[in-house]
């Protein structure tokens, strides 16, 4: 995904919203660790590292993958282990609930909802007719 | 008749693959977000790592 932004330059922005599935183990605590890297800067190298690593997501997988990137590992596991980000999730599985989503990921391209894994090509299409549609 | 359930079934496989033509309003204050608030794209994906 964070390839295809850059591939169009200013033209698009990518949003995060996290949606743990409450019955896998590593869900949620990797969504904290995802945020705890925000808080240190580095979100989007955590997120990465997560998406390449996934399931192998289990707590001290997770500090590794905090050492790997040079976060400050103790501030990271504090961060991890008081949920310090649960509110930040709870907000986003709400949301979730209002749209009524069932699967991930769900994307919304200018609000128009895409469901499930499809080939980066059809995300593609739709991100063209959008910025077609703004041209005119 | 195989024709034509056949037509059926490409033509819901296609319903499903593309993308809605509603508009949802999500927002974004306060999540992780790469590249510029007036981009004229605005993707927002949920997602789950596991």
């Amino acid at each position: 995904m964070e390839k295809i932004v850059k591939e169009y330059g200013n033209k698009v922005r990518l949003v995060i919203k996290f949606y743990p599935y409450k019955y896998r183990d590593f869900a949620r605590i990797s969504a904290e660790a995802a945020l705890a890297a925000s808080d240190q800067g580095k979100f989007w190298e955590m997120h990465g590292l997560l998406i390449r690593k996934s399931p192998q997501l289990d707590r001290s997988s997770l500090i590794g993958y905090a050492k790997q990137i040079g976060l400050d590992v103790q501030k990271f596991t504090l961060s991890l282990d008081a949920h310090k980000n649960a509110g930040i999730i709870e907000r986003d599985l709400k949301l979730a609930l209002e749209l009524d989503l069932f699967n991930t990921p769900t994307f919304f391209i200018n609000g128009r909802k895409v469901i499930g894994n499809v080939p980066f090509a059809y995300l593609k299409k739709i991100i063209e007719e959008e910025l077609n549609a703004k041209k005119k | 008749m195989k024709k034509a359930l056949f037509i059926l079934f490409i033509s819901l496989f296609l319903g499903q693959a593309s993308a809605e033509t509603k508009r949802f309003t999500i927002p974004l204050e306060g999540s992780p977000s790469l590249g510029p608030q007036d981009a004229l794209v605005t993707i927002v994906e949920f997602i789950d790592y596991q």
